[in-house]
């Protein structure tokens, strides 16, 4: 980071100068950062050279598609820069056991899900959720990483903060909150961080602190680039008589920026009559303007555009039972029914209900397109989500708004980076299994080495409920077969007979060569539905290994760890 | 011999493939282990129909399937093989679950008293091979270059002698099954043949013939198999009540080509006559292996045995057929056919063993609006009282009933719709026949089956208005000039040569003894009407007591 001549200057400072000076140099310069924070961020956050702490020093990571990852290295790299020679750790690879004997520990942590760890991160997150054991020799600092776009913003990095503190270790500094736009403030702490452990008890930074301890919640994200983008087609590739509907559906936008692995987030709006039945039921002000943590709207807009109204969780239904003062039993539920079962007071009322509602989520979609094969456009694959209310069957609000967008109609998409999902070299051979939707993004591979003309083999195993109308991208596949590009591609249709079959028995079946490519140094990738698939499938993965490596379960669980530490076990499963 | 051989011009590619096919096993399995296809090889299409099945697809489904970006919905049809065109039972019942289980559930009654299923998908061929073999049926040969179904005057009632012909039928039909075990190996699970010598086949030899080959056998006076059609006929020969032999006919094929004048339908050409089963056999047989040598094998457009005949001259060809035979072929003995209609309803034999033949429109053995007889033959066929038979007109007889059971087949029929719908239909429409065509066959320029009866429909109010009803006029139907219901020889043949356009054939006779000329080419359905009326208007105005309308198109030589 600080380098050449600088470096020179600082380090002859440096070594001029007594203890005594040296202290007000740290203290004077980290007055400077607090009082002008882009004299540090400005220049890229440079990291202020501290007395170094003693100690085992650990920055620990628990990511899901690759934000927390990558400043966590930087971190890391900006530590050993001032001197600190800190250890950098995926919270999936760590021994939970050294936890205790943990001196300085960073955490730096997204949320996935509704509001919890990634899947890297669970292990660790119950861990510390446990008692009976203490970290008082531990001082630590957490950065959360999440999007206001979701309810429950940041949740796990708020929890995994908690509970350090409850165990007894000693919080060096707030927890720092970060939107999609994280760099800046993530930076800022960073920098922070380091001031606090070069001078404990220096209030220099309270300021800055201060500043970044500001919730991010508030403040507008402008780190999310939104592409209004126009339907090109639109089609249902799942023939009549399937139980599916799966829709291909391209979208044209202007300076598109994306890699295959990534996926768009699409927020969806509620359906028009259901927003309507509520103003009339509640008899509200439609058009009356409220301020929301989403923005300042107008009921309406509110309701239609904004809140989710459809299906609530059980945390804001509980809310609601305070604000009515009606015993409600513990579910989901729909915002009408709620209203029509357990009625507001009166308009008043349901303000204070707004008040509690939670912005619509993003539905996320695997881009199934390649920049380099369908340049300007992103094609995603879309299955209806269907769901049975007292027998009559209802849609999923997004997938089914999807499923009907004409030809030529505009639609809001960002695209979610997910650099933890990302092809290898051209030259290495890739194993992909996704069943269902999951061939989405694997067609968007398919597409992209084909049109680089990568050198690597390809494996794809696809499933689904019948041969004849569910095949998703059939004739592409063939064609991909025909030239070559999909060295193999092994189905698996479930109900074309009596005994079920899925992905995993395909895998289970050709398992001898499936090791050979393992071993031939292959990259495996599973996407699709998380229940029941994944599991069953990483199941089979190691049955292979045990089996046609023969080797133990323990040395199969080995090989199969080396797998992911080394990247070539990847999922994106929902 | 070799100078008549088209061994100057390159082969055409079947002929490769038949070749290199290792005994018509090709690389089937290896085509059904594909699981990313519904279809098999591209060489393997032309194996497999030597084992009695076609690939199709639904051609209505094309364009919808490939905007979804799904192939094509493929699907297999399986022929069955049915000399003279008879089962049991207990066959029917397998058959009729089969169906229902691995295809459409349609059962297909074919114009060579045979059974097709449709719509079988890849993964289920074998399966349905299987269970037809359980109940002791199978496809062998039904489709190829190779002896087809033998076809047999259906109806038991024509003769006493019937059962002594239809049984030859049988013993022809196995006489010229391939020697190959491929069938037995690929579909039946049995173990590869250790030495190939075993399997050597004297007549097909590796090439098999240069194209289908089709024998049939007729009891005068009914011509109900349309004996002349077939590469090679038998005219069995009656004297009070003795089978004396067979009169020999060659040369017969009806098919042509738009546009390929080259091509022509052809009656078969009486060359002889056989007396003892041992000489007919003998000459059967070698009939096949001069078309062997001497058929065309480099356009398959030319390759029947007709365009052999008429190449060869047919009295060269009767030489090369008795150097063979070793024997001297006998004078043809007189003969005469009457009619092509199939007797409905009730109908006993000589035996005094009952039979009823029911209409089954255009071969389709399904429950519909009109009558539920699919499910009327298999109350029959459960309750084991009957067996049952297959005509050229694509209808069914239920046969060899006793005396005792006739009331308990009777209610079934009737309370199944099976009586109404035969005794009530017209005349017309008993008489006439149709081909597949749309939407399984490739071939098909336009409708078949699932336009005819609309079109019959529309044609009933015209015979009525010239009181024509009654006349048992012939009208058949095919959906291209390959002529599957045998439209040239028809009344009034309906040949297909675009969506909803039909060459109309006037001219042929009422016995299948002469063939028809085309009078107008590609009308529409308007079209069609105007003319007929204009037609049965003066067939009516001038007909001459008991004049067919066939003979009389030719007395007004409205076809030259
Ligand atoms: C099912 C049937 C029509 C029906 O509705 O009953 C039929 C159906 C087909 N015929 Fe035929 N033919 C059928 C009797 C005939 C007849 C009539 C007869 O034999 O009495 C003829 C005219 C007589 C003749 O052979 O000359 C006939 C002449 C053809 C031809 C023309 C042969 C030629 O010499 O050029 C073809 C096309 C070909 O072989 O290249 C053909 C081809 C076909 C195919 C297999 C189309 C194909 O090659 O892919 C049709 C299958 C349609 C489907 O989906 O089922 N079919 N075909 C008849 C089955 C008979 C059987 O059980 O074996
Ligand atoms: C990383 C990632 C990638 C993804 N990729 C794809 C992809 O490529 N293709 C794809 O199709 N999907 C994909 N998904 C899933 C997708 O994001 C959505 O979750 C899915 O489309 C369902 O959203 P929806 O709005 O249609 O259904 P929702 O309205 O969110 O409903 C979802 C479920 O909630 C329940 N529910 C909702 N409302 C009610 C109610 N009123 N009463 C009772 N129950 C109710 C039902 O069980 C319903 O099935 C992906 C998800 C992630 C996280
Ligand atoms: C399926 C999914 C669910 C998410 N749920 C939440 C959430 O509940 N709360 C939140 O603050 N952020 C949520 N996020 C946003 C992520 O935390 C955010 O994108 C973060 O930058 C990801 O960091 P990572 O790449 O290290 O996993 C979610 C993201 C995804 C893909
Ligand atoms: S006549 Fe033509 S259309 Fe009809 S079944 Fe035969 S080949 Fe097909």
């Amino acid at each position: 980071m600080l380098a050449g001549p600088k470096l020179q200057t600082l380090l002859q400072l440096v070594k001029l100068a007594s203890k005594e000076e040296l202290i007000w140099i740290n203290g004077y310069i980290s007055g400077l950062i607090s009082q002008d924070d882009s004299a540090v961020t400005g220049t890229g956050g440079s990291a202020t050279p501290v007395a170094a702490p003693k100690g085992k020093f650990t920055i620990a990571y628990g990511t899901e598609t690759g934000n927390s990852k990558r400043l966590a290295v930087d971190f890391a790299g900006k530590a050993k820069k001032a001197g600190i020679n800190a250890k950098l750790v995926s919270l999936d690879q760590y021994r939970l056991n050294d936890l205790p004997k943990e001196e300085f520990f960073l955490a730096v942590i997204s949320t996935q899900g509704e509001g919890e760890p990634p899947a890297a991160a669970k292990k660790f997150y119950d861990h510390i959720h446990q008692n009976g054991f203490k970290l008082d020799k531990m001082k630590y600092a957490v950065l959360a990483l999440g999007d206001t776009s979701y309810p429950l913003y940041c949740k796990a990095g708020e929890d995994v903060d908690t509970q350090l503190d409850r165990l007894g270790g000693e919080r060096i500094i707030d927890l720092q909150r970060c939107d999609v736009d994280y760099e800046e403030e993530a930076d800022t702490w960073f920098h922070n961080v380091l001031n606090k452990l070069g001078d404990p008890d220096s209030n220099a930074v309270q300021p800055g602190a201060a500043q970044i301890r500001v919730p991010a919640s508030t403040k507008k994200s402008t780190g999310r680039k939104v592409y209004n983008g126009t339907i090109l087609t639109n089609i249902n590739l799942n023939d009549r008589d399937s139980a599916k509907e799966t829709y291909h559906i391209e979208i044209a936008a202007e300076d598109l920026d994306y890699k295959p692995g990534d996926s768009i987030g699409i927020l969806p709006y509620n359906h028009l009559p259901v927003a309507e039945a509520i103003v009339s039921l509640t008899g509200v002000d439609r058009e009356k303007s409220i301020e929301h943590r989403t923005g300042k709207h107008s009921v309406f807009n509110l309701l239609q555009k904004k809140l989710n109204i459809a299906y609530l969780p059980e945390r804001v239904v509980k809310q609601y039972s305070g604000i009515v003062k009606q015993e409600i039993p513990e579910t989901k539920i729909g915002l009408l029914d709620l209203l029509k079962i357990y009625p507001v007071q009166d308009s008043q009322q349901f303000e204070e209900v707004i008040s509690i509602l939670e912005p619509i989520t993003p539905r996320l979609y695997s881009i199934s397109s390649s920049p380099e094969a369908h340049s300007g456009e992103v094609h995603i694959t879309v299955a209806k989500d269907f769901f049975t209310i007292n027998e009559e069957t209802k849609y999923g609000l997004c997938s089914d708004h999807l499923s009907l967008l004409p030809i030529d109609c505009e639609v809001e998409f960002y695209v979610h980076k997910n650099s933890e999902f990302r092809l290898p070299s051209e030259e290495k051979d890739v194993i992909m299994i996704g069943p269902g939707t999951g061939i989405a993004p694997f067609r968007s591979f398919l597409a992209e080495r084909d049109s680089i003309g990568a050198s690597g083999r390809n494996w794809l195993f696809f499933g689904e409920q019948h041969f004849a109308s569910d095949f998703l991208y059939q004739t592409e596949m063939q064609n991909w077969v025909e030239t070559g590009v999909l060295t193999r591609l092994n189905v698996a249709f479930s109900r074309d007979q009596q005994q079920k079959i899925y992905v995993q028995h395909k895998m289970l079946k050709h398992g001898a060569e499936f090791f050979s490519w393992l071993e031939s140094g292959a990259y495996v990738y599973i996407c699709g539905k998380k229940e029941p698939m994944s599991a069953d499938v990483e199941l089979a993965v190691l049955q292979i290994i045990m089996q046609h490596g023969n080797r133990t379960e323990d040395q199969a669980i080995h090989y199969f760890e080396k797998l992911k530490e080394q990247g070539r076990f990847l999922k994106d499963t929902y | 011999m070799s100078d008549n051989k088209e061994s100057s011009n390159i082969e055409s590619s079947v002929e490769k493939i038949k070749k290199a096919s290792d005994g018509l096993r090709g690389t089937i399995e290896k085509s059904l282990e594909n699981e990313i296809t519904g279809a098999i090889a591209e060489d393997d299409t032309a194996v497999v129909k030597f084992h009695g099945m076609y690939q199709q697809d639904d051609r209505d489904r094309r364009e919808e399937r490939a905007a979804k970006k799904l192939d094509r919905l493929y699907s297999f049809m399986i022929r069955l093989r049915l000399p003279g065109g008879f089962m049991t039972s207990d066959q029917w019942i397998a058959t009729h679950d089969i169906a229902g289980e691995n295809s459409t559930g349609v059962i297909k009654i074919t114009t060579r008293q045979t059974l097709q299923l449709h719509g079988v998908i890849k993964a289920n061929v074998r399966p349905t091979i299987q269970a037809f073999s359980k109940a002791k049926l199978d496809s062998i040969a039904t489709c190829g270059d190779i002896n087809r179904n033998v076809v047999c005057t259906s109806h038991p009632r024509e003769s006493p002698i019937h059962k002594e012909v239809f049984d030859y039928a049988d013993k022809i039909s196995t006489m010229l099954m391939p020697k190959t075990r491929a069938y037995y190996e690929v579909w039946l699970d049995d173990e590869k043949i250790a030495d190939k010598k075993d399997e050597e086949d004297p007549l097909y030899l590796d090439k098999y013939l240069p194209r289908k080959f089709k024998i049939g056998l007729a009891i005068p006076p009914n011509n109900d198999v349309d004996v002349l059609a077939n590469d090679l006929g038998l005219i069995a020969i009656i004297e009070n009540n003795e089978l004396k032999g067979f009169n020999i006919a060659v040369g017969g094929g009806l098919s042509t080509t738009h546009g390929n004048p080259d091509t022509y339908a052809r009656l078969g050409t009486v060359i002889g006559f056989t007396d003892t089963e041992e000489k007919t056999l003998k000459a059967v047989y070698e009939v096949l292996t001069v078309q062997r040598d001497f058929g065309n094998r480099s356009d398959r457009k030319l390759a029947r045995l007709k365009y052999t005949v008429d190449k060869l001259g047919v009295d060269r060809f009767r030489e090369e057929l008795e150097k063979r035979i070793g024997f001297k072929l006998g004078e043809p003995a007189s003969y005469s056919f009457t009619h092509r209609k199939d007797l409905y309803g009730w109908q006993k034999n000589h035996e005094g063993l009952w039979y009823y033949t029911l209409l089954v429109e255009n071969g389709r053995v399904l429950d519909d609006e009109k009558s539920s007889t699919k499910t009327a033959m298999l109350m029959i066929a459960k309750t084991g009282k009957a067996s049952f038979r297959f005509t050229s007109n694509q209808n069914l007889i239920v046969s060899d009933v006793k005396e005792e059971d006739k009331a308990a087949v009777e209610e079934i029929l009737a309370t199944y719709g099976v009586i109404k719908l035969t005794e009530e239909s017209s005349n017309v429409r008993k008489n006439s026949i149709a081909c597949v065509a749309l939407p399984t066959c490739p071939l098909a320029l336009a409708e078949g089956q699932r336009y005819l009866p609309s079109l019959i429909s529309k044609i009933e109010p015209i015979l009525e208005k010239y009181e024509l009803g009654q006349e048992d006029i012939i009208i058949r139907m095919t959906g291209c000039p390959n002529g599957c219901a045998r439209p040239y020889n028809a009344e009034v043949g309906f040949v297909g040569t675009a969506p909803g356009r039909y060459n109309l054939h006037l001219g042929g006779d009422n016995q299948g003894l002469r063939l028809n000329k085309i009078y107008k080419e590609s009308l529409d359905e308007s079209a069609i009407l105007t003319e007929l009326d204009y037609l049965f208007g003066i067939f009516h105005e001038e007909k001459m007591a008991d004049e067919s309308f066939g003979d009389f198109s030719r007395r007004k030589s409205w076809v030259k």
